[in-house]
């Protein structure tokens, strides 16, 4: 059986731009939620988000830039990082067994709104001529395969909220297959322009600005909940054979052992406990272990009444009615990162690990009677020792993955 | 200014490219400027020359192809005296 090594975490973060940023954030309890003082997000209801302090002139330089949505640019970024750290050069022979695969919604976005801005807004014609190759939602996975010249498969999921917990899982499949023996894996989501951030408010699902500190205004599992919070950002892992790692003497941060996914049918949007916890049975049962082992789950935990609720009982559903297993949902602190939250929650539980320390539910004041397992509530803990984590993601459209993690070799 | 001036200046400030590389029979492929890179060179060219840029294909390998394209459309179009009172 060929496993497969993580060797490197690449992250553009609202919690920083690096893994050992957004580690410290969470481990200060640190939200990257705020409010939106631009005058472009006036006509919001909620003018909060969790946007990453990242400018892509510091990355770029100009005519580099102007080829390149803001999804792409973190995404380039988070790769190299990964690659960085890893530290791998891809050899010539190596290029055609190893390929690409990024998770995101949303792809170009903010292209598509500035498009429409230009067209709709300013009643011009005078659309960028790259509009189309800007926004079109393999851009990211696509310049990253052309930077790296990766010539193996190249794809881009688009499950929505579980997109790059896909996009991992699925590369961590394909190593096992022997198709290939490396593989670049995450997702990007640059969702913070008017457009789509005014279409989320539009369902109803964005919290409620926090009147006394807008940072706080994501409280999963908190009776007060109101909703969630959008993010922006990227992840991306490095993904190699075991063997292969282990012989050019990677740094070897853990193994994804265990993935799951189920789909839900019974409706678009409203999430099933059935589900939801099928695919974390379907994950246990990959990675061969009991839900016993596990030492660390990141929930999906939106912040959202409907999923909280039934994740807690999903979660309960499997590890038991009584489980004392931690779960934490870092969404309060780091927001929603749709297309890549999968990745960067299963960064972060990577990481924690590594770690060993368990990131906290911030924000959690009043306990909820629906919602009653241990959340790490608003401090992170210290846990050694961790052998196994499990990072959930649940998405409109009804695909749950979730993703386990085994700890790497001791170094 | 003349066209060559002010297209020097485009090249410069939006491609950062060198001013001494962009001698008149420079080829474009050889600055950095693919085919793709045209389409976009293009655009800001009608706004600079307030110049309507046709769908059509045309081949503009060297920095004096695009210097008497602009020409050519700037006469045909009209715009040629108007443009050059309204730059600087």
């Amino acid at each position: 059986v060929r496993r497969v090594a993580i060797t490197g975490i690449g992250v553009v973060s609202p919690l920083g731009n690096s893994p050992e940023a957004l580690m410290e954030s969470l481990a200060a309890s640190r939200s990257g939620v705020r409010r939106l003082e631009d005058s472009a997000y006036e006509r919001l209801t909620a003018r909060i988000a969790a946007p990453a302090s990242f400018n892509g002139e510091d990355f770029f330089d100009a005519p580099r830039l102007r080829m390149l949505d803001r999804f792409t640019q973190f995404a380039l970024v988070a790769a190299q990082q990964a690659l960085d750290r890893a530290r791998l050069v891809f050899a010539e022979s190596d290029r055609s067994r190893a390929g690409v695969f990024i998770g995101t919604g949303m792809g170009g976005a903010q292209t598509s709104n500035d498009g429409y801005q230009t067209l709709y807004g300013q009643n011009s014609d005078r659309v960028i001529p790259y509009s189309v190759l800007l926004a079109m939602n393999n851009a990211a996975s696509s310049w990253i395969g052309l930077e790296h010249s990766i010539c193996g498969p190249n794809f881009t999921y688009s499950t929505a909220c579980s997109s790059s917990a896909v996009a991992i899982g699925e590369a961590a499949m394909r190593i096992r297959s022997g198709q290939v023996d490396t593989m670049i894996a995450g997702g990007t989501e640059a969702p913070l322009s008017l457009g789509p951030m005014r279409a989320w408010e539009a369902l109803r699902t964005i919290a409620t600005e926090d009147p006394d500190d807008p940072a706080t205004s994501c409280k999963p599992f908190s009776k007060n909940r109101t909703g969630m919070v959008l993010g922006e950002g990227a992840a991306v892992f490095l993904l190699e054979e075991w063997e292969k790692a282990e012989t050019r003497r990677a740094p070897i941060l853990g193994e994804i052992t265990g993935y799951g996914i189920t789909t839900d049918i019974a409706h678009l949007t409203r999430p099933s406990v059935d589900g939801q916890a099928r695919a974390m049975q379907f994950a246990l049962a990959d990675a061969g272990i009991q839900a016993s082992s596990i030492g660390y789950v990141n929930a999906h935990g939106t912040g959202t009444q409907a999923n909280d609720a039934v994740e807690t009982v999903a979660i309960k559903q499997v590890f038991g009615e009584d489980t004392r297993v931690p779960v934490s949902s870092t969404k309060a602190l780091h927001g929603h990162l749709l297309g890549a939250a999968g990745a960067l929650e299963f960064a972060i539980a990577v990481l924690a690990m590594k770690k060993g320390m368990l990131p906290p539910t911030a924000h959690l004041a009043q306990p909820d009677a629906a919602c009653d397992l241990d959340f790490v509530p608003n401090l992170a803990r210290r846990a050694p020792g961790l052998r196994a984590v499990m990072s959930n993601s649940f998405a409109f459209g009804g695909t749950n993955a979730v993703l386990v993690a085994a700890a790497g070799p001791e170094r | 200014m003349t066209t060559y001036t002010r297209l020097k200046n485009i090249l410069v400030s939006e491609y950062k490219l060198p001013p001494d590389a962009l001698l008149p029979d420079a080829r474009l492929d050889a600055l950095g400027i693919d085919s793709l890179g045209v389409m976009e060179l293009l655009f800001k060219i009608e706004e600079e020359f307030r110049i309507t840029v046709p769908s059509d294909q045309v081949e503009l390998a060297t920095v004096n192809d695009v210097v008497a394209y602009i020409e050519r459309l700037s006469e045909e179009q009209g715009t040629a005296v108007s443009a050059q009172q309204s730059t600087p």
